[in-house]
């Protein structure tokens, strides 16, 4: 018979160091910055800081005006194309790779690995200026060959959204399809084969069989991207909103929006805050998500 | 349980062999320089250093995103540097952090005398030099001697327009620059006699003159192409599509290696207000943290007391086509006959220092959108610089 | 042939060639940075583009290859990397199979807290992590780097882990058990083989993020000797005033490939053991 206690503790013990890492590296962080949100640290206090209570907060109210909404609701749209398209893509992908008798596959994942293989801001730098670039990018180039005009790729909002979507699927894709890959790989082919038995098409094997399979496993990495995809900064900023190489585009998201009206400022405690701040708006939404999830 | 032992022995193995690269640095003559210059000048200042003051051990290291990791560590003895190479422009905001020592008590009266009076302007912040100018670079008007000849060449900036309007079209271009970076729209704001902001952290203190600016820079906006970062710019000028632009000496050579026929000459006047398009400066100079101040104030004594000397100077002109701050180096006869270090010098007098106080960091982010909104979004002018004028105060407010 | 095969080989044809339109596709850019890291012009742009440059030259390459000090990033990565997985997996798997299999007070509160942790923009954490590393004086010190790299990556390393294992069913455990094998021993031998997908998984995550990760490697390491490849390469882009972007796009494709090397090796054990009959009958 197992004893409860020493399972529990058996089970603390075992985890300890994975949580004891955790704890510092991740929830220290979070704390820390949650302290510096209460003090005064900026330019004019940057290693004298004291305490100043909730001030930064009071301002930092300010910071969410009628720009951040509409940076709040490009972000939420921004994450639910994304991850739509993600899935849907990866699934598919994945689907046809696992066709039996594929025998390039190997290769072909290999290759389509290669966005993710290459640091990121090299990446994005790539796009910019060897695709998206109105002068000399690649793009305009084929459309003057086929005698179309020009197109001024990142200049204009929606335009820019598109373009910002095309690369961070580019760049977010061979994750999730080396993940939904795994996942499949770990469903038992025997249920397919009594499927097919008893008839079932491919539709109906995918809906009931795998999907339902792969779901749990595919759970924490979509969980992740999420996560990620609504913090994205390096795609919108590099790509339309560095200072200095502007594209004239409106889009940002809810990072990019704080980045140009609070933490440009240097003011620590002031950034600290908003950056609590948005944390706890996520909080928020996941809590509510997941509340309609056990409800269900 | 012993694969559990072995596998332990080997982390600790691996914490031990990983854990010694702390160094030890403790001698007192012995400084460490950060930088994040190119190998040239760092290697030209190596040189000069070792022959002036053998004594010292001077370490240069590179280190990339710099401001960054002197916000972390600028009080850390054990993991900052003792001095850095940098831009002038942070000195406000390193000063403010309480991380400089000031400069002056560690030289001579008089070792300044003969530095060119923008670098001193530009390496002092409330009246205390925070910096030890070593040189400085500004833009120039550069044109392809193929295309543009002497006689074009602008010396109004009416007849820049008027040269753009008969030579753009079917790909090509008169004239081309980084229009909407606020780097270098600052010309044309200065020619117009505004300013960006001013000592006190006010931002775009006389505001027709911005907007005068901004009004008839866009006339020349409409002639060139609607990028405007430094690869587009580049491109076009080194493949021969446009006829001059303003950059940086840091064109020079790849213009050369481009087979480009390069001339250089002064920048334009505005006809309207009687003033040139003056450019920005950044001054590069030494630093020095204040706990080196305290610890090694005679290494650092000695340092900089070598830096001052005009060979230093005229080593990094031979050696990197650096604009020396010490007016002396000009006199040197190898340096008087290189053509883009003199340029820079006539520019010095005209060229306004990016300004250094703190409340600057934010107005790039601030003249940039100002430019984006007007330049590339064609927004009304007078509404944009509300809008903008708005911002900056918002966000120069919320540095405190 | 019959029709049915027929049929299958035009679907296989059919199949081959959308993969290889898609790979060349999804490959421009790295084709773009390829074309310029051969060309002997030092520019990122050009009018005239063509995916053969036309002043073909190995000179990039070779500056990359012989000019840095690339074996020593290299060197320097390869340790960060392998001692980052290594811890990754060492702590993310005990943890991972207690989650899974055993229940205890506090379980599925840790769990939602690891993932709501992700919902943090960590923009600032900067600061946070040097406070922590300067006592223990690890600022410069590459077991602090990581230290840090594996604190990041554990809240994805125990989740992706954990996920794996709860789809392996418990039977094989429970004889196993039942004939006296310890914990260890279960894990070892029984689980961990049936789970090298996942594994495998999180271990290329954590070795692409050790791989690419230049913003702690370049603020928490000092010294050219210690750069990684992601800080070299990071040295060697070409801004405005210097720098040559045909050499930093060839550094930047050489420094990518180890990466792909390793993930093409890795991926027969991509497959589940579980289709190798471990559960049936």
């Amino acid at each position: 018979m197992r004893n409860r206690k020493t399972d529990a503790r058996k089970a603390y013990l075992w985890s300890s160091p994975s949580l004891l890492l955790i704890g510092l590296m991740v929830v220290f962080p979070i704390v820390y910055t949650a302290y510096i949100s209460l003090t005064n640290m900026n330019v004019y206090h940057w290693f004298d800081f004291t305490i100043v209570g909730l001030d930064n907060y009071i301002r930092a109210l300010f910071v969410f005006d009628s720009g951040f909404l509409s940076a709040l609701l490009a972000t939420v749209l921004w994450t639910v194309v994304n991850m739509a398209l993600q899935l849907v893509i990866a699934f598919t992908l994945v689907s046809l790779l696992n066709v039996p008798k594929l025998r390039l596959r190997r290769l072909y994942k290999t290759l389509l690995m290669f966005p993710w293989a290459m640091p990121g801001y090299v990446s994005i730098l790539l796009w910019k200026t060897g695709m998206f670039n109105t002068q000399f990018g690649l793009l305009n180039q084929w459309l003057t060959k086929l005698g179309l005009e020009t197109v001024r790729w990142l200049s204009s909002s929606v335009s820019a959204f598109l373009c910002c979507t095309v690369v961070n699927l580019w760049l977010a894709l061979p994750f999730m399809i080396m993940i939904m890959d795994g996942a499949m790989q770990s469903i038992d082919r025997s249920y397919f084969e009594s499927a097919i038995l008893d008839g079932a098409s491919w539709l109906e094997r995918t809906r009931y069989i795998t999907i339902p399979a792969i779901s749990p496993i595919i759970a924490p990495a979509v969980i992740i991207t999420v996560f990620t995809t609504f913090k994205q900064f390096d795609v919108v900023y590099l790509l339309t909103q560095q200072a200095g190489a502007k594209t004239g585009s409106g889009f940002h998201t809810i990072l990019t929006y704080a980045y140009e009206n609070a933490f440009i400022t240097n003011n620590y405690g002031y950034s600290s805050a908003i950056s609590i701040i948005i944390f706890l708006l996520l909080l928020v939404f996941s809590a509510r998500y997941q509340m309609r999830e056990e409800n269900r | 349980m012993k694969r559990l032992v072995s596998v332990l022995l080997m982390i600790g193995l691996l914490m031990g062999l990983t854990a010694c690269g702390v160094s030890q640095k403790e001698t007192a003559n012995q400084l460490t320089i950060w930088h994040d210059k190119e190998d040239a000048v760092i290697a030209a200042l190596e040189q000069a250093l070792k022959q002036a003051v053998p004594e010292l051990e001077i370490v240069f290291e590179k280190k990339t995103s710099l401001t960054d990791s002197l916000k972390l560590v600028g009080n850390d003895p054990s993991a900052a540097p003792d001095l850095f190479i940098f831009a002038h422009d942070k000195i406000g905001v390193f000063a403010e952090m309480g991380i400089l020592a000031p400069i002056q008590p560690f030289l001579e009266d008089g070792a300044l005398d003969q530095f060119l009076p923008m670098t001193i302007q530009a390496a002092s912040y409330k009246g205390t030099l925070y910096q030890l100018p070593l040189y400085f670079e500004t833009l120039l008007f550069m044109y392809n001697r193929r295309y543009m000849t002497e006689a074009d060449v602008p010396e109004t900036t009416e007849a820049l327009l008027a040269y753009m309007e008969e030579n753009t079209g079917r790909g090509r271009y008169g004239f081309v620059e980084q229009h909407s970076t606020a780097y270098y729209s600052a010309a044309w704001i200065h020619g117009f006699g505004g300013s960006i902001i001013d000592e006190n952290g006010t931002p775009f203190p006389d505001e027709q003159a911005v907007m005068d600016a901004l009004n008839y820079h866009a006339r020349f906006v409409a002639l060139m192409p609607g990028e405007t970062e430094y690869s587009t710019v580049n491109t076009l000028f080194l493949e021969g599509k446009a006829d001059s632009t303003i950059g940086g000496p840091w064109m020079v050579p790849s213009a050369r290696a481009a087979n480009i026929d390069l001339g250089i000459a002064p920048m334009p006047t505005i006809e309207a207000t009687g003033k040139a398009l003056a450019p920005f400066s950044g001054v590069q100079g030494i630093h020095v943290l204040k706990f080196a101040a305290e610890k090694k104030a005679d290494a650092v004594k000695k340092l900089l007391s070598a830096l001052t000397a005009p060979e230093i100077g005229i080593d990094l002109a031979l050696a990197s086509g650096c604009a020396p701050a010490n007016e002396e180096c000009y006199t040197d006869e190898r340096v008087a006959g290189d053509e883009l270090v003199q340029a820079m010098r006539t520019t010095a007098q005209i060229a306004v220092p990016m300004p250094n106080i703190p409340e600057m960091d934010v107005m790039w982010t601030v003249v940039s959108n100002l430019l984006t909104n007007v330049n590339l979004s064609h927004k009304d002018v007078a509404e944009s610089f509300v809008a903008a004028k708005v911002q900056a105060e918002q966000l120069i407010g919320a540095m405190k | 042939m019959t029709k049915k095969r027929l049929l299958e080989k035009m679907e296989l044809t059919a199949l081959n060639l959308f993969f290889t339109l898609l790979c060349f596709v999804t490959l421009i850019p790295i084709l773009y940075a390829l074309s310029v890291s051969l060309n002997g012009q030092n520019s990122l742009l050009s009018s005239s583009f063509s995916f053969f440059p036309s002043s073909f030259t190995l000179e990039n390459y070779k500056q990359v290859l012989f000019g840095e000090n690339i074996l020593t990033w290299f060197q320097n990565t390869v340790l960060l990397a392998a001692v980052t997985v290594f811890l990754s997996l060492l702590f993310a798997v005990p943890a991972a199979y207690c989650f899974s299999r055993r229940r205890f007070t506090g379980r599925k509160f840790i769990l939602k807290c690891l993932v709501l942790l992700n919902s943090f923009p960590a923009i600032l954490s900067m600061f946070a992590i040097y406070r922590l590393l300067r006592p223990f004086g690890l600022v410069n010190n590459r077991f602090g780097l990581i230290l840090v790299y594996t604190g990041t990556m554990a809240v994805f390393s125990l989740w992706n882990t954990k996920g794996y294992f709860d789809t392996i069913p418990t039977e094989i455990e429970e004889a196993a058990r039942m004939d006296g094998a310890s914990d260890i021993q279960v894990v070892w031998r029984i689980v961990l083989p049936l789970a090298k997908p996942s594994i495998i998984t999180t271990a290329l995550q954590v070795l692409i993020y050790v791989w690419n990760e230049y913003i702690y490697a370049t603020t928490f390491l000092t010294g050219e000797g210690k750069y990684t490849l992601a800080a070299g390469l990071n040295s060697l882009q070409a801004t405005e005033m210097t720098g040559s972007w045909p050499v930093f796009a060839a550094a930047s494709i050489t420094v990518s490939l180890p990466v792909l090397v390793i993930f093409f090796l890795c991926q027969k054990y991509m497959t589940s053991g579980l289709t190798a009959g471990g559960v049936k009958g």
